[in-house]
């Protein structure tokens, strides 16, 4: 009965209590839809990083990671491949030659990465075959390589035309072949296509003069979120003279970057949240000061002050959940078809693409979020209430009785 | 047996300042059973006497015993619960709940008292029944004329049994033929039910009905 008078309540005063009711699914809205974007965000600068090179576990000799040289290759990769085979926790792996070196055309020439792949292995940990906006990904074939767009534009190549790359051999002496570009990649990071190329492994292997060995693997797992405990098993596994990083060692500045994101996002939805209870407030203050004589007959006739304090706080509360549910169905109904077609920021574009999140951002919303949004709301109308329910239960029942 | 007497009440307000002695020295005793009219004029401290009865004011001086029980000093929610349990309330206007409907409102204080929600409805249709207001059950209060509230707000202060029941100038916004049937009604109850009634009044009607009269005169009991 309490419940049903707190309902009528509300719907006293219409107008103020849809007040009350628009502010908070705006508020809900907002912080659903802006959660979901700066989570969709976020995920999509991680998971870009993910999918062209970082994958979720990269292993190396160790000190490889601060000293890239040519010689610090893995000295026996059957043993680590053998251990990642064993692991039921990775879902892919490739292993990588690495060199940093110079590709020259007849026109230019530019400082690249240049990786030696096994193809078959790379098209399971990253990005770069579905990737290739012209020509082919790399096969069996020798001397063939594979560029970024804007790497392409730079040299003034295109699909076809040879260029010859450079680097230092495991002797310390230059090595140098000639390549024929068989495609060329675009991905959301310009930056990383202006940077990176692609050969077999065998061709650089031989050009760098390392034999058959390899100087990175990249482990995809089957759940992101549990690499901590697989490097573990990794470092354990494989015993001294390897290095095993996760994707959060190797990315420490977007990792960082996201931390201080969620919680400038949570320092928003303080904010919202305590501008919320401040309305609130204000709005059941006076829905108490209109109700003073009423409540001095409840007095009168016995209610007891709990009785009253709740009565005041569900109605808040009512109105909280009701907000609640309206601004969840609003906030979803933005959200959902944006998370399919993605919200277009073409207009800031490449300044984003040089970030590597890509043009389009797809809003992501994780049940966590939900669940505190859901929670949120009828917390904060709770709280706006108290202060009002406390003015009330501290009224002289003969004073209330004589209010006019 | 004697529901409600008081000793030497005094009763001084605070006016900005000023002392204002609304009563001077009730000696009052009232028994199981009787109605009794306190009359005088406005001013001569009808309400604040029926506040003190009714434990919603506490005196100056002097002391109150309900049913036996100083209760001159007790607390606010002792207070709270001995008019929830021993007695029904009557104002002068404005006594139900805008948003409850007749029974709704008539339930109310029997839902304060922890009764089941079925028991209320019976009870409450029974008794309105009793009191001819049964057709008033679904309305709200802006959908009632002063006669029928005052009529629900009766049976509202009734319900629960109590011991006493306080009325300030229950008529003093009817016409005389409707606060005619109001005071049929609540001398019904008096005689059939045996409920003991203490109102103020100014209204020569009332006045005219009452088995026992005490007449106020500023502050003090004149007769
Ligand atoms: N809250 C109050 N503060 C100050 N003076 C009051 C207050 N209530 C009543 N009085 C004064 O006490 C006296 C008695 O008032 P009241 O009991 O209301 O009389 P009645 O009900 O017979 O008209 C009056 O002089 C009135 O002005
Ligand atoms: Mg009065």
């Amino acid at each position: 009965m309490l419940l049903k008078l707190a309902w009528r309540n509300i719907w006293r005063n219409k107008r103020r209590s849809l007040i009350v009711l628009i502010s908070l699914v705006v508020g809900l809205t907002a912080i659903v839809l802006t959660d979901g974007l700066s989570n969709g965000m976020m995920r999509q600068m991680l998971f870009n990083q993910i999918n062209l090179d970082i994958s979720h576990i990269q292993i190396h000799k160790s000190g490889f990671n601060n000293n890239k040289i040519v010689k610090n290759f893995i000295p026996d990769y059957k043993n680590v491949e053998f251990v990642l085979q064993k692991n039921p926790g990775v879902e892919a792996y490739s292993k990588r030659v690495f060199a940093t070196g110079i590709l020259s055309s007849a026109n230019n020439s530019s400082g690249v990465t240049i990786y030696g792949i096994v193809p078959s292995e790379e098209a399971k940990v990253s990005i770069i075959k579905s990737s290739i906006i012209d020509g082919k990904y790399l096969g069996s074939g020798k001397r063939e390589i594979i560029i970024g767009k804007k790497l392409a534009d730079k040299l003034g190549v295109e699909v076809g035309d040879k260029v010859v790359a450079m680097a230092n051999s495991s002797k310390g002496d230059i090595a140098s072949d000639a390549f024929k570009i068989i495609g060329i990649f675009q991905t959301s990071n310009s930056e990383y296509d202006k940077m990176t190329v692609y050969v077999q492994a065998a061709t650089e292997q031989d050009m760098l003069g390392i034999g058959d060995n390899y100087h990175e693997f990249a482990v995809i797992t089957k759940d992101y979120n549990k690499v901590a405990s697989i490097q573990n098993n990794f470092e354990k596994s494989l015993g001294t003279g390897y290095e095993v990083y996760t994707y959060r060692d190797l990315l420490p500045m977007l990792i960082y970057q996201m931390d201080l994101y969620k919680e400038s996002m949570m320092i928003l939805n303080v904010i919202i949240g305590l501008a919320l209870i401040f309305g609130i407030i204000n709005t059941m203050l006076m829905s108490v000061f209109e109700r003073i004589q009423e409540f001095g007959v409840l007095m009168a006739i016995g209610m007891k002050n709990n009785r009253l304090y709740l009565m005041i706080v569900f109605e808040a509360f009512i109105l909280g959940v009701i907000g609640t549910l309206a601004g969840l169905v609003f906030g979803l109904l933005l959200d959902i078809p944006l998370a399919h077609s993605g919200i277009n920021l073409s207009i800031f574009a490449t300044g984003l693409e040089s970030f590597g999140i890509g043009a389009v951002i797809y809003p992501v919303l994780s049940v966590g979020n939900i669940i505190n949004a859901v929670l949120f709301m009828p917390i904060v109308a709770v709280l706006g209430a108290l202060y009002p329910a406390y003015r009330a239960i501290k009224l002289e029942p003969i004073y209330a009785i004589n209010y006019v | 047996m004697e529901i409600v007497k008081t000793e030497n009440l005094v009763k001084i307000y605070q006016d900005n300042g000023v002392p204002v002695e609304a009563l001077k020295m009730i000696n009052l005793s009232v028994s199981k059973g009787e109605y009794v009219v306190i009359a005088g004029p406005s001013g001569s401290g009808k309400t604040t006497l029926l506040n003190l009865l009714g434990a919603l004011d506490k005196p100056t001086k002097g002391k109150i015993y309900f049913e036996g029980e100083d209760i001159t000093l007790k607390e606010k929610s002792d207070l709270a619960k001995i008019r929830l349990h021993k007695l029904g309330f009557i104002f002068q206007a404005y006594n139900l709940i805008p948003v409850l409907s007749a029974i709704e409102n008539i339930e109310f204080s029997m839902m304060l008292l922890g009764i089941p929600e079925k028991e209320r409805k019976e009870k409450a249709l029974s008794l309105m029944d009793e009191l001819g207001i049964k057709e008033l059950a679904d309305k709200r209060p802006n959908e009632m004329s002063g006669g029928q509230q005052q009529r629900v707000a009766v049976t509202r202060a009734i319900v629960n049994n109590p011991s006493l029941v306080l009325a300030d100038e229950p008529t003093a916004n009817l016409d005389s033929v409707t606060a005619g049937h109001l005071l049929d009604l609540m001398e019904r109850m008096n005689a059939e039910k045996n409920i003991t009634f203490i109102f103020s009044s100014h209204d020569r009607q009332v006045i005219d009905r009452a088995k026992r009269l005490i007449i106020l005169k500023d502050g003090l009991i004149e007769s």
